[in-house]
């Protein structure tokens, strides 16, 4: 079985706009991915004017957001560094058990690629603060290009969600078969490697 | 053979049953997305759990016909209610328009129609792609504008030519499970792609602001529509869901929609063409009584309020003492009158429009109510009184000067009434020369020269029955009690003119004196603009002087100087009571008081 990758299209956010965008996308292409029994919960960005899709379980949510956490904090270690993050879905397969292994191995089936492009804007920092010490009216013209830059990055994400869609209807054969009673597939989180 | 005929008839019917599920399941999506109130979203329905073990349960709680693609979605009346009238055996494509319609508004009289205005304000706004189409009805009043904002097709297309059963058991099963598998996906990205749509964020509006719009979406569901113009063609873009191939064709699904329609949802939700408010809460027009209920409520009557407010912008603020009482009431209350027979004829049915514009600018007239009175340019009554007080007492002396140089130009003999009044002046400043609410602006402005620095308190006349309209009116200064020492609400001459007869009725220091004063000394004491000591006694008994002995004359004056010295203290003192502060009332006893002082001093 080949593993699809999808390497989705780069967004350049700013550090408090991380997680909204995070939790959207990935959680978008779980739920193409729960092929189980679902009860769809939609979910309102506070950011952006956009809504998005989750499957509804509690466990998954918890998941992803501590996965969310990691990387930010990996991206505070390492500012101003393009980042990535990525999503796969993996059957387990198991060995043929021998006397001294009798390990599981996982075969890749899909590989999602979140890039994102972390700007360190000063106005924005993480420390309370300063945030709010900066956030100090720097007038209209900032406000204007705050509101752009805003709408281009909705744009963006917008775009990354068609794209998210567009891959899942293009290629499904790669998707294995539903077990019974399973919800979504097996998949892990990580940050590759180049990445740390 | 039989076998293989049974079960390929067999596989035929799943296969039409998944493809009649499919349609139905796709429908359901689009429409609970666009049917106002009917939503997933408002769905409190029970959250699926992560064990597989549980998952009897959570199944017991879902449908039937949620399992179907292993998505559980609310039912959706309009849906169903719209299925029951597609064919469903053949598989004729469905289609489905959303529709945003704009409701027409009931605006009252026929001549004010903003329905118009809003289809043409549209129109001529999206001067490149939005065109309405606007029905009338019978009536011909009213208009209906729609549009078609995406249009959803769903179908299959049969591919002649395929055999049913052709392949074995085996491979048709793997067939069925592979559609249903990837029809999954096909429906799980149509869900999330509705929500991505243009058209999802009027549906969440609509369905979750909780205002009363303009406008609604309303899906149809048909087999056969008329298509669309060439320019909606242009101006849509196009989706399309990668066809699942079936057995005897394949499925397809694809939307055309308009990728920008926030402009049209934002400009139905205001209809209101931009018109100027007259009336606007805080304007000279509006209705005085209307108050912010938080602000503080003044001391003063709540006519004061209007008063302030209406000449908060034109005011001057030095000026302000005499507006403690509302000004004259018929075109305050005409105002009013007008007030509330005007919305109806402004088209602003209470229902139809939405809160939130009128708000804002209300708010901002609510502010720039409590604004305005915030910035009182003429206190409420004590504080006003206080501030006029200090205010006038400053500028007294030389307009009060004036004032009674004005009164006392005809009368040369009254070099004493000046002198006397213009101490009293700075003494007693109880007089008010406005208190009036019906005192006018023009009043105001045309005895602007001479501020009134006299305010009385109410309640605090000297005469409670003494009215100052009829001292005004009768200006008659044979009565004592109601010169002077009372407000006058017509001018200040007029109180200084009534304190000064008051003087003059004043019983003299000493009855059998006479003193003539001859016309050869008044100029003289009129030439001084100080008044001396010898002057001030001569201000006690000038009217009832007899013929003038000037040998006795000047053996009163000398006499009397020490009881013209004590009444003057006894002026100072009653200054000093006016000007002690803040809302000490001065009453009538004091001023009663004093003059008894003063006279009985010159008696004694």
């Amino acid at each position: 079985m080949n593993c699809e990758v999808c390497q989705l299209k780069e967004l350049e956010v700013e550090h408090f706009e991380i997680r909204e965008v995070l939790r959207c996308i990935l959680h978008t292409i779980v739920f193409h991915r729960a092929l189980g029994l679902v009860r769809p919960k939609d979910v309102d960005l506070e950011l952006f004017e956009i809504t998005y899709v989750q499957c509804g379980d509690v466990e998954l949510e918890k998941k992803i957001d501590e996965k969310i956490d990691h990387f930010i904090s990996w991206v505070e270690k390492h500012p101003n560094k393009k980042s990535q993050i990525c999503l796969s879905f993996y059957e387990v397969k198991s060995k043929q058990p021998s006397w001294f292994t009798n390990k599981t191995e996982r075969l890749y089936w899909e590989q999602w690629y979140v890039n994102l492009n972390v700007t360190q804007h000063p106005k924005h920092h993480s420390s309370k603060s300063h945030h709010t010490k900066l956030i100090v009216d720097p007038g209209e013209s900032a406000t204007e290009e705050r509101s752009c830059r805003r709408a281009m990055v909705e744009a963006s994400l917008r775009e990354v969600l068609f794209q998210i869609i567009k891959f899942v209807n293009e290629k499904k054969d790669h998707v294995p078969p539903i077990s019974e009673g399973v919800i979504y597939f097996p998949y892990e989180i990580t940050i590759p490697r180049k990445f740390q | 053979m039989t076998s293989t005929h049974t079960n390929s008839h067999t596989e035929a019917a799943k296969m039409e049953q998944v493809i009649t599920e499919f349609f139905y399941k796709s429908l359901l999506i689009i429409l609970e997305s666009r049917s106002s109130y009917v939503s997933s979203r408002n769905y409190s329905g029970e959250q699926i759990v992560s064990s597989p073990s549980s998952s009897s349960s959570s199944s017991s709680s879902v449908r039937p016909r949620d399992k179907w693609f292993n998505l559980a979605l609310r039912e959706c009346p309009s849906a169903l209610e719209n299925l029951d009238l597609c064919p469903q055996s053949n598989f004729e494509p469905v289609v489905v328009d959303v529709i945003l319609e704009q409701k027409p508004l009931d605006w009252g009289p026929a001549s004010f129609s903003p329905t118009s205005d809003i289809v043409r304000n549209l129109s001529s706004k999206n001067k490149n792609s939005y065109f309405w189409n606007s029905d009338q009805d019978e009536s011909g009043s009213e208009m209906k504008c729609e549009k078609i904002i995406e249009r959803w097709f769903v179908h299959h297309e049969s591919r002649k030519g395929r055999d049913f059963n052709s392949g074995n058991r085996r491979s048709s099963c793997n067939n069925l499970s592979a559609l249903y598998k990837k029809l999954i996906l096909m429906l799980r990205s149509l869900y999330v792609t509705v929500r991505l749509l243009p058209a999802y964020n009027i549906f969440r509006d609509l369905n979750s602001s909780g205002l009363i719009r303009s406008f609604k979406l309303v899906p149809r569901v048909s087999s056969f529509v008329e298509p669309l113009t060439r320019k909606e063609e242009v101006d849509m873009q196009r989706f399309w869901f990668t066809p699942v191939d079936t057995s005897c064709g394949r499925l397809c699904l694809s939307v055309l929609y308009y990728s920008s329609i926030s402009d049209m949802s934002s400009e139905s939700s205001t209809p209101m063409s931009p018109q100027f408010i007259p009336d606007y809460v805080g304007s000279p027009l509006a209705d005085p009584l209307r108050r912010f209920p938080s602000l503080p409520v003044s001391h003063g009557s709540p006519s004061s309020l209007p008063f302030s407010r209406r000449h908060s912008w034109s005011y001057d603020h030095y000026k302000a003492s005499p507006p403690l009482v509302s000004f004259s009431p018929s075109p305050t209350h005409s105002e009013s009158n007008a007030l509330v027979s005007n919305p109806s004829s402004r088209g602003l049915p209470p229902m139809s429009l939405p809160p939130h514009p009128p708000e804002a600018p209300l708010a901002h007239k609510r502010d720039t109510n409590f604004d305005e009175q915030n910035l009182p340019p003429s206190p409420p009554l004590k504080i006003t009184r206080a501030g006029t007080s200090r205010t006038d007492n400053i500028r007294v002396p030389a307009e009060t000067d004036a004032t009674i140089e004005k009164i006392f130009s005809f009368g040369k003999e009254d070099c004493w009434k000046y002198s006397g009044v213009k101490a009293f002046s700075n003494s007693s400043p109880r007089i008010s020369c406005s208190r009036s609410s019906s005192r006018s602006l023009q009043d105001d402005f045309d005895y602007s020269e001479f501020p009134c620095p006299f305010d009385v308190e109410d309640g605090e006349m000297m005469d409670p029955g003494s009215r100052p309209e009829s001292y005004v009116r009768r200006g008659n200064p044979s009565d004592p009690n109601e010169a002077g020492l009372f407000m006058n609400r017509k001018s200040p001459d007029a109180a200084v003119g009534a304190l000064v007869r008051m003087l003059e009725k004043a019983p003299p220091l000493r009855q059998n004196v006479s003193l003539n004063f001859s016309e050869a000394s008044r100029p003289e004491i009129l030439s001084n603009s100080v008044p001396k000591q010898s002057q001030i006694s001569e201000a006690v008994t000038v009217e009832h002087a007899a013929a003038p002995n000037i040998a006795s004359f000047r053996l009163v004056a000398s006499k009397t100087t020490t009881d013209a010295l004590e009444e003057l203290r006894g002026y100072k003192v009653m200054k000093n009571l006016l000007l002690s502060e803040g809302g000490k009332a001065y009453t009538s006893s004091n001023v009663a008081s004093a003059a008894e002082h003063s006279s009985t001093s010159k008696g004694t």
